[in-house]
């Protein structure tokens, strides 16, 4: 760097983020330039917030912000003058690290002589300004497969080569994006020099580099508050809870790979108009095509490489044809390339998750949709064929054990049950019944070989009554009912168990599975709270079998008593200053609904997006089986459709009061 | 200033046929046929056997831009004339109020033109006549330099079109209320070294076509343009002639109309005082308004000396198509200097129903169109009237005087001279042919 | 002139039919290109540049405009016989171009409403492209035709390689570009997605949709765009169609896509009845 030698730190490299007010920017913009760096950032043209050369910070899209949705894109007037309160635009870095058309080799032919020279450019030195982590991420790919070898796309290589990169973490998503889907953002992780989040008291600088040390030195900025700083975790956090994790991310390439001839392709062909236009806004999209510009006597060549497309009919064409010649073909070479093959091609999809596609698609396809479609999350596990289903009908069982778990919770142990309740799955439950009182939803909290365990708190007169029975008395049951953990999703990966209070019990048939074949999961940690320790639940297992097996207890209490030296807390306490990585984890939550979308939110701070996460929701039953109403919860029958469900499943239905 | 002395008359021969089955190095397709019986005159004609093309009806049912568009494609020498006043006559039916600079941008659109159209026309068509080469591509062989030099300022003017319409044939951004796209200044400030080269090459040009021996003629034309009292004429003013006619450009009608004849496929324009033929283009233009030309262009016609000639000697009007290169040019380069963006590109506008008419003066002349247009601001009658539909008559009675003046000659020198009067006009029959005058009864 | 040792030049002819003359006129505006060309080619008849004529042979003919005439008609049929390689140049030429919207309409009406003596008037009822008459070896698409495509044919044939004329969509090259999409960041229609690549999107670089002057591409999913015109986005049916009414109309699938939204727009399609000015003339012409 050519500037003048920086003064010596005044603070530790480690001090945290600086902070910058919004005019600051100026600076930063004449550190980049005076280091002879064109400086790339953003700033408004035709309609749009696209990337331009920037030489002034009155070039920034200063209170502009946009408004998109498939197939659309508009500017907006924000309320406020943030810099970076935009979402990303039609341009990408990829337009300066590997240009839509380049010269790479000159080529001259003479009296029968040819020679070649390759073209090696002199590419400017770059700074990228306002970058989000989605684009980095998107270099990321494209260093993997421009110069990840064994070949190396030698103009790529010498343009990526000295980079610079002052990024923007999220604190806008737009409905098109879905980073936190495939893991590439909203936070900036790493690939930057500099990192900014931008909030409303102005722009916290953090380097990331030795080159981002020394630019942030020379600015000489202060150290941001506490405040300021919880600020932006909490700006960027919301933007990840925003974007929720739109896609199924985990098994997809298996479910698209296994579809070749969904009709959904056709489907889509005669939306598709072929134009290419998603290929060309990819940020990752490297297909191209060597084009020759030569003097009229072709004695004197150039040859160029340009950007082609999938889309394109001649793309796949040799002698007799094109390999491609249907719409449909050409659609799901892109979708699968993206989602799909590109993982055995390079390790990684081949989307970051930008929403470009879908924005900038003429006709507004939606990629998300159409994998959606074409490649369904598994569908809930099959209803087993339930006993007693019909709205006059209880299978009747025994108590043979009963079991004080707490002051107000007991469990009963049932049996001489028809043999068909042992098929249930863990979460489902059973319409309990004893002349005389309503039906009640109670969750199954244990399988047995001859039957099965109900956990109940008395929290009214008829499940007071059920806790009082003895050994002998006899219940009428009709079950197992409704959908179940997808415990076939979360084998191999890593499962969060959130819950509180009687919450446990719908959840102890996972533990049991767990412990059953613990191999089969990766690791596993249960979070579990109470008003009290003396209300904690199922204590043996607690503190001894579920550690023993290798999952991770952790427990806290909402007041503890003296004989309690554990944490106190809200649930989600828990796990704030764990250092799991959410971005392969499942999670499974059960407790009071206010409690479950706290949870859920710090979840998706954690990298869990909605895909992954899963409720069990309660609502007032009488059937069970989807005839009398009473648990709809919009278009869903809790009952039947659920009581599990994951977030995506649910959209903003999910905490929505009034329900 | 020379003029070419005239053989002495010979005997006149007493029965001849002149014909050119089709006219060359001019725009589009039509024929010259001039018959001699006992020494008289009795046929002399400009055919035009043109393919039409129906450009007024097609243009029924289209809404005022799709317009625009459509009828550029009449010429693809001057579309720019064709939009121009096609987007004036709407932009005034409408009551459209636009930016200043979007007034300027027009009138740079239009020196970039005339740039195109009269380089193209005195370098590439009619400097080979004057030289006696078949073709400019011919005359490089000797005069490559001067050919060069000659394709350089026409692209001079050729990038300005493509710069402020996307393409210098048929260009894009021309909108109802303004542009589609303005410049920046930045874009425009590189087009001016090449535009000042420009200026200096047609200086010279003028110059040199000054200097060539023009054949004799003489015949005194009515000269019909537009003229305004502060601008050479481009989008704006009143038509007047050499005769006192001074209306309003949407009272054409008033005192022209065209007429069909046997053996066109367009139209002919006349007075309907009877007086008939009439001459449009630069010769009117520098006559009626030279007054108004850029101080540069004046100062090459004064020196030029071809002031009068040009109004009397049809073969001179290359030197008045030189002065027009260089006001061009010269024009070309203040309103760059003088540029500041258009704070409201594009004024947006609602239509009205009414009369739509507007003319505006194409490289070759006056150019007039009269839309019908109903309250949703689709056309609904449309009249076009290209200048050379009006020159038609001028150039056929030219035609007469000049073969007088070439019947000594032996024949096929005097057909080259009559052919070269005729290219002196620099006619464009792909206009002429595609202006039908249509009326749609609605009932 | 030139390379001493160059082979016998191709013979060429520039020859127009129905049209504005503005695809001659690009390779006019080859400019400091077009001197070159002249050497590497042997210009044979192109009368719009040249008073030199020639029937030909020709190696190369470039067709510029429609065939809309009986003379013209003949006249094709004739020139293929004396070409080698007939190249069609602009929407005219290929497409039938502007002029082919009267095909919609009833010819003898339109003429007789047009002409106060139509029987002065030959013309053919139909604007057609080149390639419906004889057959067609290349072709320049556009109205008018690119430059740089222009001189990539003419490199191509000096050497005698394929040309490399890209079969992709406008969109494509507006991205390469760099220009903002209209149709997504405006709500314009744009054509650009059904239209063959080649000028550089011109349109939606000066902010506009694209009016489809290289036509349709290949396979254009016209279909398509217009239900996304018109059921997601809400236009009327008939206006969406008369989108694609332009300088390709005649072009398949445009072609059948206007039919099956209502037509071509009024002007072009109707019988017109003799109007009473157009009376009023043939009166006065009779009367002469
Ligand atoms: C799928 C599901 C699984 C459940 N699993 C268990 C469990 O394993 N252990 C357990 O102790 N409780 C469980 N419950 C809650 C249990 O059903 C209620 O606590 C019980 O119905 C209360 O009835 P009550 O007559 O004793 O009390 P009430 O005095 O009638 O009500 C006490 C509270 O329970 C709610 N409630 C009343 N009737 C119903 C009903 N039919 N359905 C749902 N809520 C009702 C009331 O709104 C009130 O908030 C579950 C509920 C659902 C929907
Ligand atoms: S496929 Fe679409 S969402 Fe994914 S990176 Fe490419 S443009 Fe962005
Ligand atoms: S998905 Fe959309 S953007 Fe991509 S080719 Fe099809 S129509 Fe064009
Ligand atoms: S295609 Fe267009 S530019 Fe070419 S001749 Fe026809 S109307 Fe003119
Ligand atoms: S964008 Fe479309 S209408 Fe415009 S020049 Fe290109 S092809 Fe023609
Ligand atoms: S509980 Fe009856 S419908 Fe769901």
């Amino acid at each position: 760097m050519v500037m003048t030698p920086p003064p010596p730190a005044p603070l530790p490299a480690l001090a945290g983020p600086r902070f910058l007010s919004r005019d600051g920017i100026q600076p930063l913009l004449d550190l980049l330039r005076a280091d002879g760096r064109r400086v790339i950032g953003p700033t408004v043209a035709d309609g749009a917030i696209v990337m331009d050369e920037i030489v002034s910070a009155d070039q920034l899209p200063r209170g502009w912000g946009d408004d998109q949705a498939p197939g659309r894109y508009r500017l907006v007037r924000r309320e406020d003058d943030r810099l970076f309160g935009y979402n990303l635009g039609p341009s990408s870095p990829k337009a300066w690290t590997f240009p839509s058309l380049v010269p790479i080799s000159r080529a001259t032919r003479s009296e029968g002589k040819v020679t070649f020279d390759p073209v090696l450019p002199e590419p400017p030195k770059i700074a990228f300004l306002g970058i989000r982590a989605c684009e980095i991420a998107a270099l990321r790919i494209h260093d993997r497969v421009l110069q990840g070898g064994p070949f190396v796309d030698t103009d790529y290589a010498a343009r990526r080569a000295d980079t610079l990169i002052v990024a923007v973490g999220c604190t806008v998503s737009a409905p098109t994006c879905f980073c936190t889907s495939m893991g590439s953002g909203p936070e900036l992780t790493a690939g930057h020099d500099l990192a900014i989040v931008e909030t409303e008291d102005g722009l916290l600088v953090e380097a990331a580099t030795p080159a981002g040390e020394t630019l942030l030195a020379a600015l000489a900025a202060r150290v941001a508050t506490p405040e300021e700083r919880a600020r932006a975790t909490h700006e960027v956090a919301a933007t990840r809870a925003r974007i929720g994790d739109p896609v199924a991310l985990p098994g997809l390439k298996e479910r698209l790979l296994a579809q070749p001839d969904h009709p959904r392709w056709a489907e889509v062909a005669e939306r598709c108009i072929t134009c290419g236009s998603c290929t060309s806004v990819c940020p990752t999209c490297f297909c191209t095509s060597v084009t020759q510009t030569t003097d009229l006597a072709g004695a004197d060549v150039v040859m160029n490489r340009t950007w082609d497309s999938c889309f394109s009919p001649s793309f796949a064409k040799v002698a007799g044809g094109s390999f491609r010649s249907r719409p449909r073909d050409r659609y799901r070479q892109w979708l699968t390339h993206k989602l799909a093959t590109w993982e055995d091609q390079f390790g990684t999809p081949g989307c970051v998750g930008c929403g470009r596609c879908v924005t900038w698609c003429p006709v507004g396809i939606d990629l998300r949709e159409e994998a959606a479609a074409i490649a369904p999350v598994r569908p809930p596990e099959p209803v087993i064929a339930p006993v007693a289903a019909t709205p006059g009908a209880f299978a009747v069982g025994r108590v043979s054990a009963v079991r004080s778990e707490t002051a107000d919770t007991t469990t009963l142990a049932i049996d001489r049950l028809d043999p068909a309740f042992a098929a249930g799955r863990p979460g489902q439950f059973a319409m309990v019944d004893l002349p005389g009182f309503p039906p009640l939803p109670i969750s199954i909290s244990r399988f047995t070989a001859d039957g099965l365990v109900l956990t109940i708190r008395g929290a009214g007169p008829a499940t007071r009554v059920l806790c009082g029975l003895q050994p002998g008395d006899e219940v009428g049951l009709r079950g197992p009912l409704g959908t179940a953990w997808p415990l076939d999703r979360v084998a191999g990966r890593d499962l969060v168990i959130v819950t509180g209070g009687i919450g446990l019990a719908p959840l102890r048939p996972v533990l049991d599975a767990v412990v059953a074949d613990r191999e089969r999961f990766g690791s596993v940690r249960l979070y579990y709270g109470a008003r009290t320790p003396a209300d904690l639940l199922f204590r043996d297992e607690l503190e001894g079998i579920w550690p023993h097996a290798g999952i991770e207890v952790a427990l806290t209490v909402d007041r503890a008593g003296s004989d309690w030296s554990g944490p106190v807390g809200v649930v989600t306490h828990l796990f704030d200053r764990a250092t799991w990585d959410g971005s392969a984890t499942h999670a499974f939550v059960c407790g009071p609904e206010r409690m479950m979308q706290a949870t859920v939110a710090a979840l998706a701070a954690r990298g869990i997006g909605a895909a992954r996460t899963w409720v069990t929701l309660e609502r007032h039953m009488e059937c069970g089986i989807g005839l009398c109403g009473h648990c709809q919860m919009g278009s869903l029958f809790i009952c039947k459709d659920g009581p599990v469900f994951s977030i995506a499943q649910l959209g903003d239905t999910f905490g929505r009061e009034g329900i | 200033m020379t003029e070419r002395p005239t053989p002495t008359p010979a005997p006149v021969p007493e029965d001849r046929t002149y014909a050119v089955g089709e006219l060359t190095r001019v725009e589009g397709e039509g024929s010259l046929h001039l018959v001699v019986r006992g020494g008289e005159i009795v046929e002399a004609r400009l055919g035009i056997f043109e393919a039409p093309r129906y450009f007024e009806a097609l243009v029924v049912d289209r809404t005022p831009d799709e317009v625009i568009d459509i009828v550029a494609r009449i010429c693809g020498i001057c579309p720019v004339a064709y939009q121009m006043s096609a987007v004036h006559a709407f932009e005034d039916l409408f009551g459209v109020a636009i930016d200043p600079s979007v007034r300027a941008l027009r009138r740079l659109l239009y020196c970039g033109e005339w740039i195109e159209s009269h380089a193209l026309h005195i370098w590439l068509l009619h400097a080979p006549d004057f030289l006696g080469y078949p073709s400019a591509i011919a005359m490089a062989a000797d005069h490559r330099e001067r050919v060069e030099a000659a394709l350089r300022a026409k692209k001079a003017g050729n990038d300005l079109l493509r710069l402020l319409g996307g393409r210098p044939i048929h260009p894009v951004s021309v909108r109802v209320g303004g542009w589609s796209r303005a410049p920046r200044r930045s874009e425009l400030l590189a087009l001016r070294p090449a535009l000042a080269d420009g200026l200096a090459i047609a200086q010279e040009t003028t110059r040199f076509v000054a200097s060539l021996p023009m054949p004799a003629f003489a015949r005194e034309p009515r000269l019909v343009s537009l003229r305004h009292p502060d601008e050479y004429p481009f989008n704006h003013g009143r038509i007047v002639s050499s005769d006192g006619i001074d209306i309003p450009m949407a009272d054409w009608r008033s005192i022209f109309e065209e007429h069909q004849v046997e053996g066109s496929n367009a139209l002919h324009a006349r007075t309907l005082d009877g007086k008939g033929a009439y001459l449009l283009g630069p010769a009117a233009r520098v006559t009626l308004t030279g007054g108004t030309l850029h101080p540069l262009a004046r100062e090459a016609l004064d020196q030029s000396g071809f002031a009068e000639l040009i109004r009397t000697n049809i073969y001179a009007s290359i030197v008045a198509r030189g002065v027009e290169l260089i006001h061009a040019y010269a024009e070309a380069l203040d309103l760059i200097d003088a540029y500041v963006p258009p704070s409201v590109p594009l004024a947006a506008w609602e239509p009205r129903a009414g009369v739509a008419a507007w003319a505006t003066e194409a490289p070759r002349g006056l150019l007039f169109h009269r839309y019908v247009v109903d309250d949703r601001g689709r056309i609904r009658e449309a009249q076009i009237v290209p200048p050379t539909s009006q020159n038609q008559a001028a150039i056929e009675a030219d035609l007469v005087v000049a073969a007088r003046e070439v019947l000594a000659l032996p024949h096929a020198e005097a057909t080259h001279r009559l052919e070269q009067m005729i290219r002196s006009y620099d006619p464009c029959i792909s206009c002429a042919t595609h202006f039908l005058d249509l009326t749609i009864d609605r009932a | 002139m030139a390379s001493s040792a160059a082979p016998a030049r191709p013979r060429v002819g520039v020859v127009k039919m129905a049209s504005c003359d503005g695809c001659q006129l690009t390779i006019l505006d080859l400019e400091e290109r077009l001197l070159d060309v002249t050497e590497r080619f042997e210009i044979l008849d192109f009368p719009e540049a040249s008073s030199a004529r020639s029937a030909g042979p020709f190696d190369v003919l470039f067709i510029e405009g429609s065939i809309s005439d009986p003379h013209q008609a003949e006249r094709i049929v004739e020139l293929r016989a004396r070409t080698r390689y007939l190249v069609t140049i602009g929407a005219c030429a290929t497409a039938g171009g502007i002029q082919a919207l009267r095909n919609w309409g009833d010819h003898a009406a339109f003429r007789d409403a047009v002409y106060a003596r139509p029987e002065w008037v030959a013309s053919l009822d139909r604007s057609l492209p080149v390639a419906d008459l004889v057959p067609v070896d290349a072709e320049l698409r556009g109205c008018p035709i690119d430059p740089d495509q222009l001189l990539e044919l003419l490199a191509a044939l000096a050497t005698g390689r394929r040309p490399q004329l890209r079969d992709e969509s406008v969109c494509q090259e507006c991205k390469r570009r760099g220009a903002v999409c209209v149709a997504v960041a405006k709500g314009v229609p744009c054509l650009g997605q059904v239209t063959q690549g080649g000028c550089g999107a011109i349109c939606p670089r000066y902010g506009r949709g694209c009016y489809g002057c290289f036509g349709p591409r290949e396979g254009a999913n016209v279909d398509g765009l217009l239900r996304h015109l018109t059921a997601d986005l809400g236009h009327d049916p008939a206006e969406a169609g008369r989108l694609l009414a332009g300088f390709t109309a005649w072009a398949q699938p445009f072609r059948s896509a206007i039919d099956a939204t209502g037509g071509a727009p009024e002007g072009s399609r109707r019988s017109l009845p003799m109007a009473p000015e157009a009376a009023r003339r043939a009166a006065q012409e009779g009367a002469r």
